[in-house]
């Protein structure tokens, strides 16, 4: 199979590398230019935990949208906690400030007995909502994310995955 | 044609492809010169694109999002819009030309396409003639002339056939010119399978009247 690739004349191999390339920095920016639209870092994320049920479950994909700042309370916010990276979804329960003054929110997991002050940063008792909060649930899709769930927890699915995929790409030509 | 590949013959893509490059060397193995314009104009388009997405990733990841933000939308636009000259390229412009290039200063440029579950070859041939009118051909052949039924690819015929129906072509390789009668391959007017027994010999004669 491989022996396919050392025929190539130099054109027709870096046509080859190039259709692959092209398969993965469309998908790159495809996702940029979702990020762009909905001014959210990562417009698109998957429930982690099951804080949140019976809302959402665990890989529940969820779409974020992140103009207009004014978070009421009883949305469902995404926010990243300073020096952790895995974003939280939770939803608001108290809101203070706003307007002239940065709007602060308290957030809550439905499942969750107590409020997050305790997930959040050394000496946080609230989210700013510009610094901290990536976007609000406008829409999400039941269990599809399941399989980013299982790529995280077994990272050698990723590896074989993306192999797989370039492999593919690489060999066949239409 | 060294080192001869086994391809499927039932697949119109697999056929049509080992042809598609048998044809460019063919061609250079006469005094065609070809030209690599249409796709290097293609390759810097795609590899332009990729590298603006390369960039943004590096800086992306590097910087973060809020640093990057601003650089966003204009290289999320630049990306698309050469991406979609990429793709205009191929359809609009290159529109499966698979060779280009002159002779002496005669152009010539070949274009294939195949059918859905056809076993045609059909070729679109601009050239200039010997007066230097720009002149347009279109051929076809069914794949059976030059792939034995084991799916190995046999240059002779398929010369024969390129050099008999293209003039141009044939001037500069007289000795691969056939006469239509000569031509005759028996099995494949009968619409019957021609395919060649030893995979070595090709499946046509050389008969001039």
């Amino acid at each position: 199979m491989l022996s396919a690739l050392g025929g190539f004349q130099p054109r027709q191999l870096a046509t080859q590398v190039l259709n692959f390339a092209l398969v993965l920095s469309t998908a790159f920016m495809l996702w940029k230019g979702l990020s762009v639209v909905t001014n959210s870092p990562s417009p698109i994320v998957v429930v982690l935990s099951g804080s949140m049920e019976p809302a959402f479950q665990r890989g529940d994909l969820l779409f974020l949208w992140n103009r207009g700042m004014d978070t009421q309370i009883g949305e469902i916010v995404v926010y990243n906690v300073k020096g952790k990276d895995i974003p939280i979804v939770h939803r608001v329960v108290r809101r203070f400030g706003g307007g002239s003054t940065p709007l602060q929110i308290l957030t809550k997991g439905d499942n969750n007995a107590a409020d997050d002050t305790e997930l959040y940063a050394h000496g946080q008792n609230y989210l700013n909502r510009v610094e901290d909060v990536i976007g609000s649930v406008v829409a999400f899709v039941p269990s599809v994310g399941y399989v980013t769930i299982l790529l995280s927890e077994y990272p050698w699915l990723k590896t074989a995955m993306l192999g797989l995929m370039g492999l593919t790409v690489v060999l066949q030509r239409e | 044609m060294s080192a001869p590949a086994k391809i499927a013959v039932y697949s119109v893509s697999d056929l049509k492809n080992t042809t598609d490059d048998a044809l460019p060397n063919y061609l250079s193995s006469l005094q065609f010169k070809q030209s690599h314009k249409l796709t290097d104009v293609r390759l810097l388009l795609g590899y332009t694109a990729v590298l603006i997405s390369g960039a943004l990733f590096y800086f992306d990841w590097k910087q973060g999002w809020d640093v990057t933000k601003p650089y966003t939308l204009p290289a999320v636009v630049a990306y698309f819009i050469l991406n979609g000259a990429f793709t205009w390229w191929i359809w609009r412009v290159e529109r499966g030309v698979v060779f280009m290039g002159d002779v002496g200063g005669r152009k010539i440029r070949i274009s294939s396409r195949t059918e859905k579950h056809k076993p045609i070859y059909f070729l679109t041939v601009d050239y200039d003639s010997e007066k230097g009118k720009p002149q347009e051909i279109q051929i076809q052949a069914s794949f059976t002339r030059w792939f034995t039924s084991e799916g190995y690819f046999v240059a002779k015929p398929f010369q024969q056939w390129l050099a008999s129906e293209v003039p141009l072509i044939g001037e500069q390789d007289p000795s691969n010119v056939v006469e239509e009668i000569g031509r005759g391959n028996v099995n494949e007017e009968k619409g019957m399978a021609s395919g060649v027994g030893d995979g070595r010999s090709p499946p046509t004669r050389k008969r001039k009247v």
